[in-house]
């Protein structure tokens, strides 16, 4: 018989992680509803996710393709390799935020665990990168570019970036649910940020002198270990691989913590 | 039979009020560049509520409004932890939750059964073996595989009265739900409660309507001002309390 005490219950740091494993089913059904609900009313369905990649990357091709076309040949499938590492973080952040400061109603109406609905917005996160390959293996065969034995590194890559988005999703919601304005900072801040990371541009064009400065922006990396088995067809070297796999670890553990600690607060909060 | 299910000792949940709202991070950074500290005061919407409720009884909250029943629902059902003092549960606790929360107003009636399902704690196999059930009970049958933002508020209240009934759980608590509905429909479903009763689970009924508690409650707590004023035997709280009213 399931039994409750509130004066006698595992720390929260554990006692979350607990109730969303009991909850998985509950998860599962919010990433499929995410799913069937956005695509059900629109003829094309599940096309669209396909078809926006690769719009997206047609126009930015022929905006900037000719600028960077010596050092960075068959330059959409550079793009859009960094495109799909790029929306899955920032979009993912940005629904997990919304869902948690808006349509959070559910989590003072009923206890549910409150990560939930941050758990299911990174895994529809995820579903929606998997899908978006496929389109990016369309453009990689229409322009010829290589697929090599190096693909096979990329679920070690989209297992890194998924851990470094649970947690940046899991502090963003907490701010995003103690202060409004979290939403409208983040989308100034994320798109200062999309400029100075090299998606649309090859790192190369920083003078030699800022090169040591751009390291330390941390997206790089993540971008870095999806992009180059993709596009270099080669294993990113380990101190690259170290380096993802520590910013993201420490990224979810010290999300986990702060949204475990303030979970309780979260109902009053909402 | 003797089992207690609900246990509250010295529960006392603190709202703290700030004296001015400050929800963005601009106003919180103003006031720290200015070095204004933030004031606030403090409101109990519990204070030092101590009841025990057995097994089988069928408990009837009353209390005007702001006297502290949805809070209490809330500390019961889990949703916020109290301030001070303890809560003890046994069992699975289904809140019935108000017209159509939990409900994704996108998905069709099938749908929304195994999301309700999970939303309460249980699996998908759990909820697979009873749609059928669940499905004849709400009286929606024709209509169970359209979105249920076609339905109607009494559609939406029957399906949602018929889930939280079926998966039997050990407490159900319902609150103020049942003035929603047709007649046929609040006679079907009182009639489910006092059934339930008869089956030993345990029920949480919060209302403003004297008569449905005295007629469905063995047991009964007034509430004001975030204390219990009087509990005990239901037909007498609600007399005190229709008393205490029109005096």
């Amino acid at each position: 018989m399931l039994e409750y005490d509130s004066a006698n219950r595992p720390p929260p740091v554990i006692d979350e992680f607990i109730q969303l494993i009991r909850y998985r089913d509950l998860i599962v059904l919010l990433v499929e509803n995410i799913l069937k609900n956005r695509y059900k009313r629109s003829v094309l369905g599940i096309f669209w996710m396909l078809l926006n990649p690769l719009l997206q990357t047609i126009v930015l091709t022929i905006a900037f393709g000719t600028m960077f076309k010596s050092s960075l040949p068959n330059y959409a499938v550079y793009i859009l390799s960094g495109l799909l590492a790029w929306n899955f973080i920032t979009q993912t952040a940005q629904y997990a935020m919304s869902t948690m400061a808006y349509g959070g109603g559910l989590l003072n109406r009923i206890y549910i665990p409150r990560a939930t609905y941050i758990v299911a917005a990174t895994g529809n996160g995820l579903i929606n990168l998997v899908i978006s390959i496929s389109s990016l293996v369309i453009i990689i065969i229409f322009l010829g570019h290589p697929i090599t034995w190096t693909w096979l590194f990329l679920p070690v890559s989209i297992g890194i970036l998924t851990i470094f988005v649970l947690g940046f999703a899991l502090l963003l919601s907490t701010a995003a649910v103690f202060f409004t304005d979290t939403v409208d900072i983040y989308q100034v801040f994320i798109q200062a940020l999309f400029f100075l990371t090299p998606i649309m541009y090859p790192p190369s064009i920083f003078p030699a002198e800022l090169h040591q400065l751009l390291l330390l922006n941390p997206f790089i990396t993540l971008i870095d270990i999806f992009r180059e088995p993709i596009y270099a067809n080669q294993i990113p070297d380990a101190a690259l691989i170290i380096k993802a796999t520590l910013f993201s670890l420490i990224t979810l553990l010290t999300g986990w913590i702060v949204f475990t600690k303030r979970a309780d607060q979260l109902a009053y909060r909402l | 039979m003797d089992e207690t299910v609900i246990k509250l000792d010295n529960v006392t949940v603190r709202f703290r009020i700030p004296h001015e709202k400050i929800p963005t991070f601009r106003e919180y950074a103003i006031r720290w560049i200015k070095r204004r500290g933030v004031t606030f005061s403090h409101f109990n919407a519990l204070d030092d509520v101590s009841f025990s409720i057995k097994k089988g009884q069928t408990v009837g909250i009353i209390g005007s409004n702001g006297a502290g029943k949805s809070t209490l629902l809330k500390v019961i059902s889990r949703v916020i932890r109290p301030t001070e003092g303890r809560v003890f549960l046994k069992g699975r606790i289904a809140p019935l939750l108000e017209l159509g929360a939990g409900f994704d107003y996108e998905m069709t009636g099938r749908e929304n059964i195994f999301l309700n399902g999970a939303v309460l704690g249980f699996s998908k196999k759990n909820m697979a073996d009873q749609i059928e059930q669940i499905v004849d009970f709400s009286g929606i049958k024709e209509f169970i595989d359209a979105p249920v933002r076609t339905y109607s508020s009494g559609m939406v209240a029957r399906l949602g009265f018929a889930i939280a009934t079926h998966i039997q759980p050990e407490v159900l608590i319902i609150d103020e739900i049942l003035s929603v509905g047709d007649a046929e429909f609040q006679q079907k479903s009182t009639a489910r409660i006092l059934n339930y009763h008869k089956n030993g689970s345990t029920i949480l009924i919060v209302s403003h309507n004297a008569p449905s508690i005295k007629q469905l409650c063995d047991h009964a707590i007034w509430l004001e001002h975030g204390s219990i004023k009087m509990q005990g035997d239901a037909n007498e709280v609600v007399d005190h309390y229709s008393a205490y009213l029109h005096s």
